[in-house]
């Protein structure tokens, strides 16, 4: 009966961090030097919304998802995301997002996002370029 | 030229004026103290604009600027404008054919409706619920600074636009300037 309890218990734990968010900071440009194969799968959709040639991943980074935990995600070059789960109903996550550089928040936002959808946010814009945010839930 | 008019002495500078009116205008401001204050002022102005052109104020190059109007206009989708068909302009002209066609239709609807045997409605399926992102809160702390989420043709995709943000020329200038941009 303990065991099973236990086996029950681990089974409940790990399906409540199966969920995980993938965060890219990517840099649009109409600059050949930007080409990025790790992009590839991507660059269809960005290039539909933001309309630059080519798109570059300057960071990534994941974290498995824990309800009310705030995580840590440094993507590079000074951008930081902070992701607190709230909830969960259905594949369909509810987070809290804060994206800052330096000391500056650069956008606040709660959203409802299902497994394997984007969230595309539009950042500042350097030289030529824009600096962009993709957030996606994966799901177990 | 008998009053003190400078829009005609601007008209004189520009060299707008010929003839009969210019000599008149020119006798004025050589024996008008009004008048010849008057044309030296605008005069000074002008040698001051023409030494000092003003420079265009774009902090972004044609290139970037277009991108962003480009995908301006395709966040907000093309509004098409529609003409006036030759339909109305005709009805205009003969109002009584507007209630006469309405009453042939219905009749001819009518007729349509009797004549046809009652057929079971097909009941169609329940459309799929939207499964994309959505924004619930958005708010950016950064003074002249608005986020707006954006809706997608692409049912995947949820965008959320920051703009106002500063400019930097590169990513060291920019993380200098968020490091030093407390919000």
């Amino acid at each position: 009966m303990r065991v099973l309890l236990a086996l029950l218990l681990v089974g409940l734990a790990f399906n409540t961090q199966a969920a995980s968010i993938e965060a890219r900071l990517v840099r649009g440009s109409n600059d050949t030097k930007a080409v990025d194969s790790k992009l590839q799968d991507l660059e269809p959709k960005l290039k539909k919304q933001f309309g630059y040639e080519y798109y570059q991943q300057l960071g990534v980074q994941k974290a498995r998802l824990q309800e009310n935990k705030t995580r840590r995600l440094n993507l590079g070059e000074g951008f930081v995301l902070f992701v607190t789960p709230k909830s969960i109903v259905e594949k369909v996550h509810e987070l809290d997002l804060e994206w800052t550089s330096g000391r500056a928040s650069l956008v606040k936002t709660t959203v409802r996002i299902p497994e394997g959808d984007y969230l595309f946010i539009k950042g500042p814009a350097v030289a030529d370029d824009w600096i962009l945010l993709v957030v996606t839930v994966h799901g177990s | 030229m008998s009053r003190h008019q400078t829009e005609t002495i601007s008209g004189l500078l520009d060299g707008e004026l010929k003839g009969f009116r210019r000599w008149t205008t020119e006798r004025h401001v050589n024996r008008c103290p009004i008048c010849a204050v008057e044309y030296r002022r605008q005069r000074h102005v002008r040698r001051m604009l023409q030494a000092n052109p003003s420079p265009v104020q774009m902090t972004d190059s044609a290139e970037f600027f277009w991108s962003k109007v480009k995908a301006e206009i395709r966040h907000r989708g093309v509004k098409r404008h529609q003409t006036p068909g030759l339909l109305p302009v005709w009805l205009r002209h003969h109002p009584f054919a507007a209630t006469g066609g309405v009453i042939v239709a219905a009749a001819v609807f009518s007729a349509v409706l009797w004549m046809r045997a009652p057929e079971p409605l097909s009941h169609p399926a329940a459309a799929a619920p939207t499964t994309s992102a959505k924004v619930e809160r958005v708010k950016t702390a950064i003074p002249h600074t608005t986020a707006t989420p954006l809706s997608s043709d692409s049912s995947q995709v949820t965008v959320i636009w920051v703009s106002g943000l500063p400019w930097t020329p590169n990513m060291n200038a920019m993380k200098t300037e968020f490091a030093n941009l407390d919000t």
